[in-house]
């Protein structure tokens, strides 16, 4: 499986400079606006979706037929995608939370993100659990539908996320939790990753079935 | 004779094309040239003996074991594709990288060496390389890891011939190891010709013969002969034949025998283009 990340990870290493200026632009755009959370969860999504980039990068070169001579089984090839989703997804986070940190102490009047870790801390579990997810419902469609036409797709992967967040926000106003107390809050924030390594071991075995009929 | 590699009744249906039982074997110490025009089926037999697509029927065993029951058996396989299948922003040493990962018996000192050989850049990205050198590439990655058994999917197509013959001595250095073997599709009858100890002919899905290349180029022939004696010769003496313009060429499994008994035909020895020519083009003799 090493060899598997070792080559999305040089395929996307030639992508980072032009990740960086984007990245680096939009700190510029979001953080004075929307502040640096915000910032660090849209850093953790859009290094998630350079998932999608990697199968590209397969597509062009035929990588899935010469994968499937190495000795390395089918379903490592999909575990391999995952482990690469987890890498985006962290380098994201601590790409957002050092550029919205900066960018946050250079913009505010006050000491900015840096007087409040624990807001910061709990922004980069979250964001880094919505990327995954987002990122990990992305995988089966790409492998079911290719890179180019699951990327419509895709929005998918952002609307059934946010249906899951909403639909538990109903369920806890149903269980009469109206108001979060800190505590709870704190639970829920830590659980998030959690919660979204499970959803990413649930789309992992519906890639592995896509991937498994497949033909190269 | 021992067998590194036997494909038994592979086939696959799609619609328009059906591969159909094709069945051939790979000798140790040989080199196997799977020939065929575009389309006869050469690549889909290959990804069908290496799970690459989903047979409906039949087999391919490697050292007697499928690769699905043995995935080790992928240690001891080395492949190339037709073109290089790496993103064109890796380089050599990359690709190397990666394999050593891949791969328990990877040899880095090997890999150098083929890379020295072919006189490859180890950091030059593989979209600047021209497409010989992908070639060399492709091939130096697939016997760094010293599998027993090389399998080509044309990888010898588009190049020219001084690149060509340089690949085909690297197969041929191969095999001298005689638990080594080679399965080698291509059009390009010269190379077959060449480095080939065996032919399969594949048409429209069908393996239509495997033979030893000497038979087929020494004792194989092609009568060019006009209409009166094309009437003479008995249909068990023809494997196929093909009218031309104002002759008929017949292909024959003997031509020595043929020419005792028809002495005043024209009798040529027959090549791979020749044979190939008369069994996909021409009519097939009962």
């Amino acid at each position: 499986m090493k060899a598997l990340l070792l080559k999305d990870l040089y395929n996307i290493g030639h992508n980072a400079r032009s990740m960086l200026v984007v990245l680096l632009f939009l700190a510029i755009a979001i953080v004075p606006t929307s502040g640096p959370v915000a910032y660090m969860v849209m850093c953790g999504v859009l290094c998630a979706m350079m998932i999608v980039t990697t199968f590209t990068f397969d597509e062009a070169s035929g990588w899935t037929a010469y994968a499937l001579i190495l000795p390395v089984r089918r379903s490592r090839l999909v575990l391999a995608k995952y482990a690469a989703l987890a890498v985006f997804c962290t380098v994201g986070i601590l790409f957002g939370l050092a550029a919205g940190s900066l960018g946050d102490y250079l913009t505010s009047d006050g000491p900015g993100m840096a007087a409040a870790p624990l807001e910061a801390a709990a922004g980069a579990l979250v964001g880094w659990a919505v990327a995954f997810a987002m990122g990990g419902t992305a995988i089966p469609l790409v492998f079911r539908f290719g890179a180019e036409k699951a990327r419509i797709l895709i929005v998918a992967a952002f609307v059934v996320p946010a249906a899951l967040v909403i639909g538990l926000g109903g369920l806890l106003q149903a269980a009469g939790v109206t108001e979060l107390t800190e505590q709870t809050l704190i639970a829920l924030l830590c659980a998030s990753p959690l919660a979204a390594l499970a959803w990413g071991a649930a789309m992992y075995r519906v890639a592995c079935a896509v991937f498994a009929r497949q033909e190269c | 004779m021992e067998t590194l590699l036997e494909v038994n009744g592979l086939t696959k249906a799609y619609p328009g094309f059906t591969l159909d039982h094709v069945s051939f074997a790979v000798p140790k110490g040989a080199i196997v040239g799977l020939v065929g025009a575009n389309g006869a089926g050469k690549s889909t037999t290959i990804k069908a003996m290496l799970g690459l697509v989903n047979p409906d029927e039949g087999s391919a065993s490697f050292w007697g074991q499928s690769l699905a029951q043995a995935p080790a058996c992928k240690e001891e396989i080395g492949v190339v594709f037709d073109g290089l299948n790496f993103y064109q922003t890796l380089t050599p040493a990359q690709v190397g990288r990666i394999l050593r990962a891949a791969y328990r018996r990877w040899d880095d000192a090997l890999y150098k060496e083929y890379i020295q050989r072919f006189a490859l850049p180890l950091d030059k990205e593989i979209r600047q390389l021209s497409k010989g050198m992908k070639a060399k590439l492709g091939i130096a990655a697939a016997l760094a890891h010293r599998p027993r058994l090389l399998i080509l999917d044309e990888a010898t197509s588009g190049l020219d011939p001084v690149m060509r013959d340089d690949l085909l001595d690297v197969f041929l250095d191969f095999v001298q190891d005689e638990e080594h073997g080679i399965l080698m599709s291509s059009h390009i009858s010269s190379d077959l010709e060449k480095a080939a100890d065996y032919i399969a002919l594949i048409h429209e899905g069908r393996c239509l013969f495997t033979r030893p290349k000497d038979e087929l180029r020494y004792r194989w022939g092609v009568v060019r002969c006009g209409a009166a004696l094309f009437g003479r010769i008995d249909p068990a003496e023809m494997l196929a034949w093909r009218r031309e313009t104002c002759q008929y060429d017949v292909l024959v499994p003997d031509k020595e025998a043929f020419q005792r008994r028809h002495k005043d035909a024209v009798v040529d020895s027959a090549t791979i283009d020749d044979i190939l020519l008369l069994y996909v083009k021409g009519e097939r003799a009962q």
